[in-house]
């Protein structure tokens, strides 16, 4: 497998999150950054008039899918940013992400978005000009092949808040509660009326 | 290979064998059956029952453990398949390993294989259009390939005869370039795809028009099958039977008939040539489980293994009357490979819809046929493309901010959004004979076979069209009202739009074709050819229903001359 994992940290936090009730000797660490991921993911996605991310087991998702659908740049990343962050909350407040008040991780996870953006928008505008500079060395036939994606950075914002849109809104809490879900239509209505409170339909 | 014995021969005779069990394969095996002979249906992968096996149909999206992601491991074993959305965790199990069977890419070519009973049957696009003599004629006229030996009059009533058995829903349109069927009531189109209709259908004089898009599902219950339920999870099977396909449509016609042998894991490796009676005698196949090589028998086969697959087959059928693969004195098989070239086009937003919303999920949009190089259209390309497309109420409101999260955000990602409308051309490719594919010995299969190599490339004909492939679409959306159109070219790959097609074509000359106008090859006369390999062109339109019309003309044809003593 290509993003098979060294016995590391991640490792560790990694295995635990397949089986996060398991309370063996040497992994609370790695419940702890389960923990970590819940919560960020309940400020990204928090309950309103329907339950949040953490209501709908969202956070276990998230270890799944960095465990099993992304590559280890992007584990390493992922990881790294939960550390960091874990790091800010006790710079900035002397306590564990874990133990601070929601408007107090707001407040962090605002800065990490802003950062993020930032970074984000400096590696388009380095990739843009590349575009250009390659653009400008075509001449007569330009192959129609698609062109390979650009490789950018894996961001622990960018994945978490992805993961979370995705783990919340195709949960059944996500896209029944929160979102209008049919299971079986049955038929078609192009145009009908939008009734007030209507919800996207899942 | 050979190891006859003589009752072994007995029992492992029909008096058709056919190869494949996708599309073309499943119109085959009813046919021939419902005419009386005893069929043997091949098949290289599982069998896959209707509904019984259609595992992930009726799974909620939370049901699905990566919720329709594809692993890391699965990217390692899939590394051709998951160049494409195609591939997901929804109908992970439809897809080819491409460890068990590669290919050499003397270019880029993305390979979609799907090896069980139904084929790409389960898994297909449903469009279903018709050609038209301007697409019969083209090559004839601007001289690129050779002349297709039929016309629109001969494939007609055989259009008919399929799109009565397998139900295309659709609107009758009148329009000579995108001949009418016979249709099931259309799927409606929402209110922006009707008020872009209008306004392109006024400003262009009916010189464009636009319909639903003609479509293979049901949209009333037809032969015993269910009509469609608006889930838009078609590629998963359909537990209502409401799309054609080998499972839901064919194959039961076949099996009633009492007529049909289904072997799957039966890979067929070679056709046996006869140089006696100058016919073929019978196929090899390496059972693909246990890798036992069985031989059967019949009086004619039918070939229906893919465009591709077919074309191994038959370049793998080697003898000394046929030292360059089976019936290709012309050397023309394995050349003239094509596949529509997609993905460009142009999209914007719909403004005053507002206060409307539509109900249920049409797996089905809409359809802008071909209307480039008609009449006295003349560009600096040959032949034409046609726009696939739609209108959707966005899933969010547009004003998202960018990474934003929280619970004002959260309320934004679940109020109904803009209305958006979008056009992707499906164009032409002309066939080429250096677009080919030829049989590559440096590398084995999983079942000891060698490989293709496919050295296919679009040109300049096709990167032309794409100009007006993606001007024409904002220049219709813009006239329609929509607002901020912008236009996109993702780059298209030969292979990505799976109508590979034109490896073995139908002509009038033996010298320069494989096959005649029954799709019978020239020089073994018992060997029809009916899948995607056939195609003299390509046009513009979805391909499958004309590999149905073929095939159903095919059998007919065979048959007769089986009853005539002719083959």
């Amino acid at each position: 497998m290509g993003g098979a994992l060294s016995a590391t940290t991640i490792g560790v936090f990694l295995d635990s999150c397949n089986s996060p009730s398991t309370k063996t000797k040497g992994n609370l660490f790695a419940d702890d950054q389960l923990k970590l991921i819940t919560e960020v993911a309940d400020i990204i996605i928090p309950t309103t008039s329907s339950p949040g991310a953490k209501a709908a087991g969202v956070g276990p998702f998230i270890a799944l899918m960095v465990k099993d659908c992304y590559p280890e740049d992007a584990q390493n990343a992922f990881v790294k940013g939960l550390e960091d962050l874990e790091k800010q909350s006790k710079d900035q407040f002397q306590k564990s992400f874990l133990e601070i008040s929601p408007e107090q991780r707001t407040q962090l996870i605002s800065k990490l978005r802003e950062e993020t953006i930032a970074a984000t928008k400096a590696e388009q505008e380095t990739i843009d000009k590349q575009k250009e500079a390659d653009a400008a060395k075509v001449t007569g036939f330009a192959s129609i092949l698609p062109k390979d994606k650009p490789k950018t950075e894996p961001r622990f914002f960018s994945i978490i808040r992805d993961l979370t849109l995705l783990g919340y809104f195709t949960s059944e809490i996500g896209a029944t509660k929160a979102k209008a879900f049919v299971e079986i239509p049955g038929r078609y209505d192009g145009c009908v009326d939008l009734k007030p409170g209507q919800k996207v339909w899942a | 290979m050979s190891n006859l014995n003589t009752k072994a021969t007995a029992n492992n005779t029909y008096d058709a064998i056919v190869v494949g069990s996708g599309i073309s394969g499943g119109w085959a095996a009813k046919e021939l059956t419902e005419k009386g002979l005893k069929v043997l249906l091949l098949e290289r992968g599982r069998n896959i029952e209707h509904i019984k096996d259609y595992t992930t149909a009726t799974k909620k999206p939370w049901e699905f453990e990566h919720r329709g992601r594809i692993t890391e491991a699965q990217k390692e074993t899939h590394p051709v398949q998951k160049r494409d959305y195609p591939y997901s965790e929804f109908n992970e199990s439809y897809w080819v390993n491409d460890h068990d069977c590669p290919y050499t890419e003397i270019k880029r070519f993305d390979w979609y294989r799907g090896f069980h009973v139904g084929g790409k049957s389960l898994m297909w696009g449903r469009q279903s259009y018709r050609f038209s003599d301007l697409n019969f004629e083209d090559n004839l006229k601007d001289g690129h390939g050779v002349d297709w030996p039929i016309r629109y009059k001969d494939l007609a009533p055989w259009y008919d005869y399929v799109e009565k058995f397998a139900g295309i829903s659709g609107q009758v349109e009148g329009w000579p370039a995108l001949p009418d069927g016979h249709f099931l009531p259309p799927m409606e189109m929402n209110c922006v795809e009707k008020d872009v209709k209008k306004r392109i259908e006024d400003k262009w004089k009916k010189s464009r028009i636009m319909t639903i898009g003609r479509t293979a599902n049901l949209t009333v219950p037809h032969g015993g099958r269910g009509s469609c339920q608006y889930r838009d999870l078609c590629s998963r099977g359909c537990p209502f039977g409401a799309y054609f396909s080998t499972q839901s449509s064919t194959l039961p016609a076949a099996v009633a008939t009492g007529n049909l042998t289904l072997r799957p894991f039966s890979l067929v490796n070679t056709i046996i040539y006869d140089k006696e009676t100058q016919k073929a005698k019978g196929v090899v196949v390496i059972d693909s489980e246990t890798k036992e090589t069985i031989e059967y028998f019949a009086k004619i086969v039918f070939v229906n293994g893919s465009t591709l697959g077919s074309t191994f087959l038959l370049l793998n059928s080697t003898s000394a009357e046929f030292p360059n693969g089976l019936g290709n004195g012309s050397g023309q098989l394995g050349h003239n490979l094509m596949d529509h070239h997609f993905r460009c086009g142009a999209s914007g937003r719909a403004e005053g819809f507002d206060d409307k919303y539509t109900y249920g999920r049409r797996a089905n949009g809409i359809y802008i046929p071909r209307y480039r190089n008609m009449g006295n259209d003349k560009r600096d390309y040959v032949r034409g493309f046609g726009y696939q497309g739609g209108a959707s109420r966005g899933n969010w409101h547009a004003d998202v901010a960018e990474m934003a999260f929280g619970a004002e955000f959260k309320d934004q990602m679940t109020t109904p959004g803009a209305w958006s409308m979008g056009l992707g051309g499906f164009g032409e490719s002309l066939p080429y004979f250096e677009n080919r594919v030829y049989i590559d010995k440096s590398k084995q299969d999983k079942w000891g076979q060698p490989v293709l190599a496919i050295d296919c490339e679009f040109k300049d004909n096709e990167q032309k069209m794409r100009v007006d492939m993606m001007n024409d679409a904002a220049e219709m959306l813009e006239a329609s009202g929509i607002k901020d159109v912008k236009t996109y070219d993702n780059g298209s790959a030969p292979g990505m739009a799976i109508h590979e097609m034109g490896t073995a074509r139908m002509g009038h000359d033996p010298k320069t074709s494989v096959l005649n106008k029954w799709n019978q090859m020239h020089e073994v006369k018992n060997v029809f050819v009916t899948d995607g390999s056939c195609m003299t062109s390509a046009a513009c339109q979805n391909p499958s229903l004309t590999y149905m019309a073929l095939t159903a003309r095919a059998c007919d044809f065979a048959v007769s001359e089986l009853k005539k003593g002719n083959i």
